[in-house]
């Protein structure tokens, strides 16, 4: 008894059932200007029982695209989309509702309606004609209400939550359809860092300890590479490359689909930072926070730091102690040096001199 | 706890509501009752059972108002406030516009256009292809007035799939309102002048002169149609989160819109086949209702709308008789005196412009 239950929970662990998978699956828009636009041809996707993936990419990529077409709301332009091995073609809405459920970015609208209320919607699939509730509706509505962290929340009316308190409600709401799969359009999208993190962390327990099957898609790629069990990464091309979030660091598929933007793959630190422009080396003298403050102020203005640089170039020299009365920085010039009291007005006068020089 | 707190509140929910519609099944008794007193004949409260049910020794003038003027009216009264009522909610929830109603979006004038045409059309086409009013019938005036409102709903519907802000379908209802209207001129200026006075009296709107005989047309349709609004409770709640949820909720959305417009423009035109264009209680009671029940739920609001509609019908004729003087006035003035301010507000209530159905 105990070993087929123990079995069992490693087949999850393992996620060795194939939930959802895609077989040459192409997305894109009919009938609009121009008549046939492609997003993305040949996609050949999987999602694993308990995964919780990431999409992630560059705005404008198709995110949306396809995970609109992989819940049925768009029509694929041809191949096929696969649910425990049929065809979603092969569902009725209906039935289609009992196996996946959404949550969508645009912010809801409804006022009058408690958090109760709301969340029994997700019985829909379930419920009759009439949308009479059983109470075995009413237990998986608390169970969603409680499994989001907002037990206490049922009497609340809607509109008076806050915007993350209020994307808690519609997990609970797609949870409360029983889904094996939830499919989730930038969950964050309209929330603070703290809500981000929050709503995040909740997809992945959702994952983890109740087994669901979580697919998001999100602009936090700090955040997606932390937590996701697996990434798709979607280039602007339409390709979708999928691993696990390491693999796809090491393999330097991050740092190629955003290329070109603003931002650049840090492989060493594991996140997203500003892109450095290149102005050369810096040599940098004195020691600790005030050291590691003054390199990273360095690294803002596009200078590497370098222990023992041997190059021709001249490097910058700073330094920076404490003179008793506060740090001071010092800057090597040709014909001496000029002394700031703080690392802003160090940084002003480098951009002053860097301007002054083109 | 949190799960009896929770059940506590929900009972007590329950309770209120049931409180609140007790309370408004007495107004409406208390505006009926008012009705049938009241009026350029004086009719004392305690010979009204006595006239409806024809006891001996009360006056014949009075049961042949009673029985053959004021009974009718009230009925006509309470079926076109349910309709209306029930339309414009329907509307509301299918636009997601807290403004939306058959008087704004232009569909009355889409009612107007095919009674015009029913009417004085058979002048300008020589009485050849549309019989005129006579020999066309009731059910005749109901058939184009729901024609005509279901061409200009369909055609909203349609700009309302590619025009998502609520301003712009609002001004598309102008429009289409200014263009039926324009028609209607057109009919006018091409007509007898009997037939533009039968149109222009049908226009000003009113809910007496809809005969018995009339109303056994008139409360079947109207029966008909919101007992397929019975249907829609549970499909108009998922619409209220979006199109895209109930789809993914397993609501055959497609349905459901030609279900509502089906139902709607059936209301709609047959009121405004009967009682002519009545504006703004389409508008109005949705947010009473709202606002009374706290709540979004189409399983409370649509029994909310039918019980309020039909109060604000009949409490709208009774001021439209001006109590106390012979002055009868056209429905349409009293339902705009106090469906426009009531618009503004809603339209001022409305934070951060958007389409929210907040209370």
């Amino acid at each position: 008894m105990g070993g087929v239950e123990a079995e069992a929970r490693w087949n999850i662990i393992q996620r060795v059932k194939r939930v959802l998978h895609t077989e040459k699956l192409e997305i894109g828009y009919e009938n609009g200007k121009p008549a046939r636009k492609v997003i993305s041809r040949g996609l050949n996707l999987e999602l694993r029982q308990g995964e919780f993936v990431c999409l992630v990419g560059p705005n404008g990529a198709g995110k949306s695209t396809l995970l609109r077409t992989l819940t049925g709301l768009l029509p694929a332009l041809s191949g096929e989309i696969n649910l425990d091995d049929n065809p979603i073609s092969s569902y009725s809405r209906k039935e289609l509702a009992h196996q996946l459920s959404v949550v969508l970015t645009t912010p809801i609208e409804v006022g009058a309606m408690t958090v109760r209320e709301l969340v029994s919607m997700g019985r829909f699939p379930y419920t009759g004609l009439f949308d009479r509730m059983s109470d075995h509706d009413w237990q998986v509505v608390d169970e969603a209400l409680e499994m989001v962290g907002i037990k206490d929340f049922g009497g609340r009316m809607v509109h008076k939550l806050s915007d993350g308190e209020r994307q808690r409600v519609m997990i609970a709401r797609a949870l409360a359809q029983e889904p094996q799969v939830m499919v989730l359009d930038e969950p964050t999208a309209y929330l603070d860092l703290p809500g981000r993190v929050a709503v995040m962390s909740l997809l992945h327990e959702l994952a983890r300890d109740h087994g669901k099957t979580i697919l998001t898609s999100t602009h936090d790629l700090d955040q997606a590479l932390r937590i996701a069990d697996k990434l798709w990464v979607m280039s602007l091309n339409g390709e979708i490359s999928s691993g696990a979030p390491e693999d796809l660091a090491l393999s330097g598929e991050f740092q190629r689909v955003f290329a070109g933007e603003r931002v650049q793959f840090d492989a060493v630190q594991g996140h997203f930072s500003l892109k450095e422009e290149n102005e050369g080396v810096a040599l940098l003298e004195g020691e600790g926070l005030a050291r590691l403050w003054t390199e990273r102020a360095l690294k803002r203005l596009g200078y590497r730091v370098d222990l023992d640089y041997q190059g021709k170039d001249e490097p910058l020299r700073v330094a920076v102690f404490d003179g008793g009365d506060g740090l001071h920085w010092l800057i090597a010039t040709e014909d001496g040096h000029e002394a700031f009291a703080s690392l802003g007005e160090m940084a002003d006068y480098i951009k002053k001199n860097r301007v002054l020089k083109t | 706890m949190g799960d009896n707190k929770q059940q506590a509140v929900q009972t007590s929910n329950r309770k209120g509501r049931l409180w609140i519609f007790a309370i408004l099944f007495l107004v409406l008794l208390l505006v009926v009752a008012l009705n049938l007193t009241l009026g350029s004949v004086r009719i004392p409260l305690k010979d009204i059972l006595g006239t409806i049910l024809g006891s001996p020794g009360i006056k014949d003038s009075w049961v042949y108002i009673v029985r053959s003027y004021r009974l009718p009216k009230i009925v006509t009264a309470i079926l076109a406030g349910i309709a209306l009522s029930a339309s414009g909610l329907q509307m509301q929830t299918m636009f997601r516009n807290p403004l939306a109603d058959p008087f704004i979006l232009g569909i009355n004038s889409g009612a107007s256009l095919g009674v015009a045409i029913a009417i004085m059309g058979s002048t300008m086409v020589g009485g050849m292809f549309l019989p005129a009013v006579s020999s066309f019938g009731e059910l005749g005036i109901v058939l184009a007035a729901s024609v005509g409102s279901g061409i200009v709903m369909a055609l909203i519907l349609l700009a309302g799939r590619m025009v998502k802000s609520p301003t712009t379908l609002l001004i598309l209802g102008l429009m289409f309102g200014t263009a039926t209207g324009a028609l209607v001129s057109l009919l006018i200026y091409f007509s007898s002048p009997e037939k533009v006075k039968a149109y222009s009296v049908w226009s000003y709107g009113a809910f007496n002169g809809v005969t018995w005989q009339q109303l056994k047309v008139m409360a079947p349709v109207i029966v008909f149609a919101i007992g397929i609004l019975a249907f829609l409770p549970k499909g108009l709640n998922a619409m209220l989160l979006s199109e895209d949820y109930a789809k993914t909720m397993g609501l055959n959305t497609k349905r459901m819109r030609v279900l509502i417009l089906l139902s709607a423009s059936i209301l709609t035109g047959t009121v405004t086949a009967f009682c002519g264009p009545i504006g703004f209680i389409g508008v109005a009671v949705p947010h009473i209702a709202r606002n009374l029940f706290k709540t979004s739920n189409h399983k409370i609001l649509i029994p909310a709308v039918i019980v309020i509609g039909a109060i604000v019908a009949v409490a709208a004729d009774l001021l439209a008789q001006m109590p106390g003087s012979q002055l009868v006035l056209p429905i349409n003035v009293v339902t705009s005196l106090f469906g426009a301010p009531f618009v503004l507000w809603v339209v001022l209530k409305q934070k951060r412009g958007g389409t929210s159905f907040n209370v």
